[in-house]
């Protein structure tokens, strides 16, 4: 792809379409006018006559969404809340507390405690992002290699307590939900020609 | 001088210098895996080699010469593609857990690989099961080990305990621990350059990239190493608290024990009282006198003093004041106001005496030092104490076993035989000459043909020292054991260093005009008394860590130490500027140091270490040695005391340095009382007994352990889980003859 058009900043020349506004009124007759000629012209039964139409038609036509009830679905790349995903096999936790989120978070909204663990793995004990804070770059998301942590499609941040968003057990999988957890497509997961690029390593056994 | 040309440019070296060493310190670059400063080049690793024209293949860096007129290449591409051979075959197998791996982001092995462009592998090695080993506060990995052996060699040379040896098996060989003697000192994890060696306390806890630096001096005892303290925030849910998680340190040139290392949980939060700080000023004003351990900096010594000249209160410091004693009574015959030896000076020594220590439990970084001269430089050393210590057996060329109590006698024969051949004048010669040898060897039970070895093995010998430690200070008859030991700085040719009980006890000694004793009300601070600040007090004041302000170590050299977390509370400066005097800050008396017992006034900011590049830090500076006025009135030998029956000897095992150091909870030395098989005869008890007995008043309870390294009658009594009136009893002679009451049988 040529980055020709995107270099042109001649702006003005390109093709516009120029939009021919209609001159509004003045003087305050000329106002007053507007007013009389708008209640008694047609054009409020033009706006009637759409909604009877459909109310006439019935529900199954109706675009309306039912906003919280139902929300349009959103996409992969969208950055929203975050969320913290486990295995699919175990149920376990993905994330193996590199700390690369909390390094790399240019918000330095992440933060989070390990500890040494009895069967001797490193365990996260506590994880939290302060989405006061946070700018949902996205960059924890990029920069995990488990892809543990993700963006959700979760976008409504109105809260009584800005604490609800900000602890690890809000963020994770719940384990009855596991089976409906599906794999990221967004921000930082691996793409679909990753397979092509691994360099193998010669085994000799 | 050697010239040589590297890289095409004609450099000099010093004679004996590697090409490593004269490339770095002209600033060519050679990279290295294993080569470790501090010890002896190790060889593992070839990734050092370099080109030398007319000589075939590559050479080692680290171990060859520089011979005059060579050519070397450093870099070229054959050398290149060597080593990131070298470094692929580094990962073959190499766990790719870097991202819990405590190493990542300061690692060897990651610099290297990333430096080399290592992204593909091409060889490989069958996998094999390696489970991680417990070292005791250090966990083993040996899958992540790429066998560089800088621990091994740190183990031998350095510390001396020899408890790491390398395990020869191809593919399969691993670094095998062989226990029993290691002393938790952590060197071999320090060195490290992989995650495969980390302390249990560490492992998994946070990332070397989020811990911020603060450069210290260990407050635990008088060597003053310097060491980073590395704080983070304490945990995800805490504002504005810091927490130490780890210790570092310079370790390519430097070393730290076991008390240093991994007793930094000692640190305090504190909060401004301001009831408990009336109380602690209205104590004070009441006050006649105010007791204080050696635990302090020079600028709070300074602000004792200040008070005292201001106020008038008597300062009571036990073993400072013992200290200050015998420096003076030493500067009465040696001339000089301090002596002359160093930690530097004993690494370099190829003899070497101790007398009045048990030197590796009281101050292991002198051990250190002797193991490094024992190991480099085949010193001899002659161990002069009443319990043989079985943990420098493999230092010790000599053991010289006397009677307790016999010091004085000792020293005379010592000092005799130091002096034997040497110029005196007539006076001490008439001394030494009218000297009861017989009868004070018979007394100290001290041979004479074992002094008739000493002498043999100081012939021929240039380095010479002699270590001086606290059981002389604190003996009745120490000033005269002072003037004797003066005499051997003056007349012979030998270093003397001198071990200073407490961390600061010769900052202490030096700034503050101490008094024997005090009636009336004392206030402690940071020791008993009828009201007390500080540690385990009422009014809480920052421990050392959490200062800032400057140390004197016993190489004589004022240090400056930073605080390594806030401490929110109040300070002695507080409580003095609220009695009258005026600093804002404590550091503000640094400038205020004595001169006349040689410090100079510089400000506390302008003590930062100095790095240059390949060579230790210089930190801060060497006390002015003054001179003193002779007085040759050497005393005739006071009748030897004798101590029978059930002796204990107050001393801190290697891995616990006082009041301190007991409020870590990574620390945990045995606070049995240790004794020898005979001395459980001899005092009725045995092995696992609950015994009970009162040393100047302070009463005892403990089990008594029987360890088999010990012999004679002499037990070893911790005294570190007393607190402060155990650093009490720091003031006084350290061995006690006590009656020892069993309280509970051992039921088996």
């Amino acid at each position: 792809m040529s980055l020709e058009q995107f270099k042109d900043r001649n702006v003005g020349t390109q093709e516009y379409r120029h939009i021919q506004a209609s001159t509004s009124p003045k003087t305050p007759m000329e106002k007053f006018t507007q007013v009389v000629k708008r209640t008694f012209s047609k054009e409020l039964f033009v706006g009637l006559k759409v909604v009877f139409t459909q109310m006439a038609k019935g529900p199954k036509t109706w675009h309306t969404v039912k906003y919280p009830q139902e929300k349009l679905p959103i996409g992969p790349r969208y950055r929203a809340i975050h969320k913290l995903l486990k295995l699919l096999e175990s149920g376990n936790e993905r994330c193996i507390g590199c700390g690369l989120c909390e390094k790399i978070c240019i918000a330095d909204c992440i933060r989070m405690d390990t500890r040494y663990d009895e069967n001797q793995r490193k365990e996260v004990t506590e994880y939290s992002i302060n989405l006061g804070r946070c700018i949902f770059c996205g960059y924890c998301a990029e920069v995990c290699p488990e892809l543990a942590i993700v963006h959700g499609p979760r976008f409504e941040n109105a809260s009584e307590q800005r604490a609800h968003f900000v602890i690890k057990d809000d963020m994770l999988t719940p384990v009855d939900a596991l089976k409906h957890q599906k794999e990221f497509p967004g921000f930082g997961a691996l793409s679909d020609d990753a397979d092509k690029k691994v360099k193998k390593t010669p085994l000799a056994y | 001088m050697v010239k040589f040309y590297l890289d095409g440019k004609e450099v000099t070296a010093n004679k004996g210098e590697t090409i490593l060493q004269a490339a770095r310190r002209n600033g060519s670059y050679i990279p290295t895996m294993c080569y470790l400063s501090k010890v002896k080049p190790i060889e593992s690793c070839r990734i050092c080699v370099v080109e030398v024209e007319g000589t075939e293949g590559f050479v080692l860096s680290c171990s060859t010469p520089v011979v005059e007129g060579i050519k070397v290449h450093t870099n070229s591409q054959k050398l290149f593609q060597h080593r990131s051979d070298i470094m692929k075959m580094y990962n073959v197998n190499h766990p790719l857990e870097c991202g819990v791996c405590d190493k990542s982001g300061e690692c060897d092995l990651q610099n290297k690989t990333l430096e080399f462009g290592v992204d593909s592998q091409e060889f490989s090695a069958k996998d094999m099961h390696r489970p991680v080993e417990d070292w005791g506060f250090i966990k083993y990995d040996p899958a992540l080990c790429i066998m560089c052996e800088k621990c091994v060699s740190t183990c031998n040379e350095i510390v001396g305990e020899g408890s790491l040896q390398v395990k020869l098996g191809g593919y399969g060989s691993q670094i095998e621990f062989t226990g029993d003697d290691c002393g938790n000192c952590g060197e071999c994890m320090a060195v490290c350059p992989v995650g495969a060696l980390v302390s249990e306390n560490f492992k998994y806890e946070t990332n070397a990239w989020e811990l911020q630096k603060v450069p210290a001096v260990c407050a635990h005892c008088s060597s003053g190493c310097e060491l980073f303290y590395e704080t983070k925030h304490a945990g995800a849910f805490t504002a504005n608290e810091e927490k130490i998680y780890r210790v570092s340190n310079d370790f390519e040139y430097k070393s730290l024990c076991g008390v240093g290392r991994f007793g930094y949980d000692v640190t305090q939060r504190g909060g401004k009282d301001e009831k408990e700080f009336d109380a602690a000023l209205s104590m004070l004003r009441k006050a006649d006198a105010i007791r204080f351990n050696s635990r302090i900096s020079n600028e709070e010594a300074k602000i004792l003093q200040t008070l005292k000249e201001r106020f008038g209160y008597k300062l009571l410091n036990g073993e400072a004041y013992a200290m200050q004693r015998f420096l003076k009574a030493f500067g009465s015959t040696s001339g000089e106001r301090y002596y002359n030896g160093t930690l530097e000076d004993v690494k370099n020594s190829d003899f070497i005496a101790v007398i009045g220590t048990k030197v590796a439990d009281d101050n292991p970084m002198v051990k250190f030092h002797m193991n490094m001269a024992s190991k480099n430089r085949k010193a001899r050393i002659s161990y002069l104490h009443p319990i043989e210590d079985a943990s420098i057996q493999n230092l010790v060329t000599q053991n010289i076993r006397y009677e307790v109590g016999t010091e004085e006698g000792v020293v005379a024969l010592l000092v005799a035989s130091l002096l034997k051949g040497n110029d005196l004048p007539s006076s001490v010669k008439d001394y030494f000459e009218e000297l009861d040898i017989g009868n004070l060897s018979a007394e100290s039970n001290v041979g004479e043909e074992e002094l008739e070895r000493l002498e043999r093995a100081l012939v021929r010998k240039n380095a010479k020292t002699l270590i001086v430690g606290s059981d002389l200070y604190t003996h009745g008859r120490a000033e005269n054991m002072a003037k004797l030991l003066g005499l051997v700085q003056k007349y012979g040719d030998f270093k003397i260093v001198m071990i200073p009980s407490g961390t600061n006890t010769l900052g202490v000694a030096n700034i503050c005009e101490l008094d024997a004793s005090a009636e009336g009300t004392v206030v402690g601070y940071n020791a008993p008394g009828d009201y007390v600040i500080g540690m385990d007090g009422q009014l809480s004041t920052p421990p050392l860590p959490q200062q800032e302000g400057t140390l004197t170590t016993i190489d004589k050299r004022v240090v400056p130490t930073n605080a390594a977390i806030p401490f929110e509370g109040y300070t002695l400066n507080d409580l003095a500027n609220a009695l009258g005097l005026d600093a804002a800050h404590t550091i503000d008396y640094t400038v205020q140091l004595p001169k006349k017992a040689g410090y100079k006034a510089v400000e506390f900011d302008r003590l930062l270490e100095e790095y240059r590049p390949y060579s230790p830090e210089q930190n801060g500076y060497l006390l002015q040695n003054g001179a003193e006025s002779v007085a040759m009135d050497l005393e005739e030998i006071a009748e030897l005391p004798e101590y029978n029956g059930t002796v204990v000897y107050n001393c801190d095992p290697a891995g616990q340095m006082g009041a301190l150091s007991a409020k870590s909870k990574n620390l945990c030395a045995d606070d049995a009382l240790l004794g020898s098989q005979q001395f459980a005869v001899a005092a009725k008890i045995k092995d696992g007994d609950t015994v009970r007995f009162e040393i100047n008043g302070e009463k005892f309870v403990k089990v008594f352990k029987i360890d088999t390294s010990l012999k004679g009658v002499v037990a070893m009594n911790p005294l570190f889980s007393k607190g402060l009136s155990g650093d009490m009893l720091c003031s006084d002679y350290r061995f006690h003859k006590v009656n020892i009451n069993v309280e509970s049988g051992h039921n088996e």
